[in-house]
């Protein structure tokens, strides 16, 4: 009951983190003399300049700044309180500044304290009218955009890509749709990596639980039985005991059996757990306390 | 006087009380509340109340641009939060994982690493279901691990793949891991029968340390080889393992098992705790993303327990089949649901003790769910 109240309040407070970093911001795209390309909200035709969430979270980027001049970091701020300030997963939103974007200039986009620069533009002196300068995404988790050094056919609000680049989120839900593919694959390879591993380690245990060398000595040594019969015609030769009899009955057992491993051919030594005057352990000082 | 008065509206308008919403008042005390359950009741200490004060100090309004917000560039929060985001911490708490974790259940049954496998359906069960509910390829897997139970590793991947979701993935996997003993029990009870539920396994061998200490190594070359996008898990993981065997390296395996994996648990709490915003709060979204973390659970615990029935089909020997309540630990809550397949078998004998061998597809769950998240990014990120 505890387990499902606990549960029930964490339920309750299902929330969602909005992983957002103004630094996941790019100018990607900007126009200084715009005469025939789109119209903002009153119909007329403006300086534009196109603004990518290059990551995978939401940022909010209402209250930046927007600038092209150094000295002036606070040229023009982003309003606050538009809800479609806020950039999902690697979206682009045209914002329209309050000053004309004149070629030549670096555009400055800023953040909300007004001094952290985020990210530049460089606007070409020779940038003709109607064309946009442009970053465009090399690479397929679009996280590296770079400047194109040619003029380019405005495509404002539209990702700036070299056209074959697609996302492997896009990619799957392009080919993919329903998941089944990706489901068999990924299933397959999993089996695939963890009975590799079954493999391997029923491999090795077999080895180092003696299973193969039980089998090895089986073959090449006595059975228990014989490691008996013999003990005891060594015995009777020696004229010994029946507890001499023990004693190498189990001399034999362990080294035929338990890896029991002797330098010596055709001698079995047991010999006794209380370490030699040089053993390591003998040199180690107790702890002081 | 008139400056003295100016002065201290102009100061009002920096304070918390008067930028403050709703929202915000509901996510502090909600996060009071977290606070109040962990210490109190002790639910889940460890992660309720770094979450829930994590949660007061996400929601405290105030004036934008004082760079002090989890959001803003610069700011000691942010500079912690990227830990989450960046996906530094899920590792660092892998490798403390891997320094606690005995694989000797494992190593010694390796016939039973397979459960972890079967176990990991929940994962791409839920995967599937969320594309059917209309979520993007990268959230589906995002979601999709949950099924993993595995805390840390729903984190990484949900910060890779779909970070506006992971606060809801988080609290999602820490609150199904915590209800294991709930959900697993009446699946395993409906899909097994008496009979099954009275097999007796034997005891795991035991294993020598030379095999624990090739484990990581050989299990790491593996696993990575065939799935390098899941190298920043798996390598933490059985680099952590290794320091535990090699008994060399009890220093920095003590602190990686101790010290690091605390602060490391603290921070990834505070900052996820920090990161849920009240504008999102109870959104159709994570509703959906609760709903489908449950059955992802059901669909892995169901899948672990009917493999082993699958598997014990082909087995002849009655000795050496496999108990199907061992199934569910596939699910890699550690060692969560290894306790429940012990508590659920001595209900049926009070002489059948299946932990230790149900501790085998529970390690072998973390490996699994640690290779199916290398999987998704691969294809997804």
């Amino acid at each position: 009951m505890r387990r499902l109240l606990s549960t029930a309040l964490l339920l309750t407070v299902t929330l969602a983190a909005a992983a957002q970093n103004l630094s996941d911001l790019i100018i990607s795209e900007a126009c200084a003399a715009n005469f025939s390309g789109i119209v903002d909200e009153r119909g007329q035709h403006r300086s534009w300049i196109e603004i990518t969430n290059k990551s995978t979270g939401t940022v909010n980027f209402a209250g930046c700044f927007i600038s092209d001049s150094p000295s002036d970091l606070k040229k023009y701020m982003i309003p606050k309180g538009d809800l479609s300030n806020r950039l999902g997963s690697r979206q682009v939103r045209v914002i329209w500044p309050s000053f004309e974007i004149i070629p030549g200039t670096t555009l400055y986009l800023v953040s909300t304290d007004g001094k952290t620069v985020i990210d530049t533009i460089e606007i070409p002196e020779d940038l003709p009218a109607d064309m946009s300068v442009r970053k465009v995404a090399r690479d397929v988790r679009r996280i590296d955009f770079r400047t194109d050094p040619s003029p380019a056919v405005p495509t404002p609000g539209a990702m700036n890509t070299d056209g074959d680049i697609e996302s492997g989120s896009e990619r799957v839900a392009h080919h993919d749709p329903h998941g089944w593919t990706l489901t068999l694959t990924s299933v397959s390879v999993v089996f695939g990596a963890l009975l590799i591993l079954m493999i391997i380690f029923t491999i090795s245990g077999n080895t180092f639980s003696g299973k193969y060398k039980k089998r090895l000595s089986r073959h090449s040594g006595p059975s228990e039985e014989e490691a008996a019969a013999i003990a005891m015609a060594l015995s009777e030769y020696n004229g010994g005991e029946d507890a001499d009899i023990a004693a190498i009955a189990l001399a034999l057992h362990l080294f035929f059996s338990e890896e029991v491993h002797d330098s010596e051919s055709y001698r079995i030594t047991i010999t006794s757990a209380v370490p030699r005057w040089s053993d390591k352990t003998r040199n180690f000082r107790k702890p002081v306390k | 006087m008139s400056q003295i008065l100016d002065s201290l509206q102009q100061f009002w308008q920096f304070t918390g009380f008067a930028n403050c919403t709703w929202g915000n008042i509901v996510m502090i005390l909600i996060g009071v509340f977290f606070i109040t359950m962990g210490i109190v009741k002790e639910w889940e200490p460890l992660l309720l109340v770094p979450i829930g004060f994590g949660m007061i100090v996400g929601n405290i309004p105030m004036f934008p641009g004082l760079n002090i917000g989890i959001y803003e560039d610069g700011s000691v929060l942010n500079i912690l939060y990227q830990g989450v985001k960046q996906g530094w911490y899920p590792p660092l708490i892998f490798l403390g994982i891997g320094a606690m974790t005995d694989f000797s259940a494992l190593i010694s049954q390796p016939r039973l690493i397979l459960i972890g496998a079967a176990a990991q359906m929940g994962i791409f069960g839920a995967y599937l279901l969320a594309l059917a509910c209309g979520f993007a390829p990268n959230e589906a897997g995002a979601i999709g691990i949950i099924g993993g139970a595995d805390g840390p590793t729903a984190i990484f991947l949900s910060s890779k793949l779909a970070p506006d979701l992971m606060g809801a993935i988080a609290v999602s996997a820490y609150s199904y891991m915590a209800l294991v003993p709930v959900i697993q029990r009446p699946i395993m009870l409906a899909l097994t029968t008496k009979k099954e539920r009275l097999i007796k396994m034997p005891k795991p061998r035991e294993v020598s340390r030379r095999e624990k200490i090739i484990f990581p190594i050989v299990g790491f070359l593996m696993t990575a080889f065939i799935v390098p996008s899941g190298l920043p898990l798996l390598g933490m993981l059985f680099f952590g393992n290794l320091l535990k065997e090699s008994g060399v390296t009890k220093r920095l395996a003590n602190t990686a098992s101790s010290s690091l994996i605390d602060i490391v648990t603290t921070l990834i709490g505070l900052t996820v705790g920090a990161s849920t915003q009240a504008d999102k709060f109870l959104s159709g979204k994570s509703l959906m993303i609760f709903g489908l973390g449950l059955l992802s659970f059901v669909i892995a615990t169901a899948s672990g327990v009917l493999f082993v029935k699958i598997i014990n089909l082909f087995i002849k020997n009655p000795e050496k089949k496999i108990n199907p309540l061992i199934g569910n630990a596939g699910v890699s809550a550690v060692p969560d649901s290894a306790r429940v397949s012990e508590v659920v078998g001595r209900e049926t004998d009070p002489s059948n003790h299946l932990l230790m061998n149900a501790m085998a597809p529970n390690v072998a769950g973390v490996i699994g769910s640690a290779v199916a998240a290398g999987i998704l990014l691969g294809f997804l990120g």
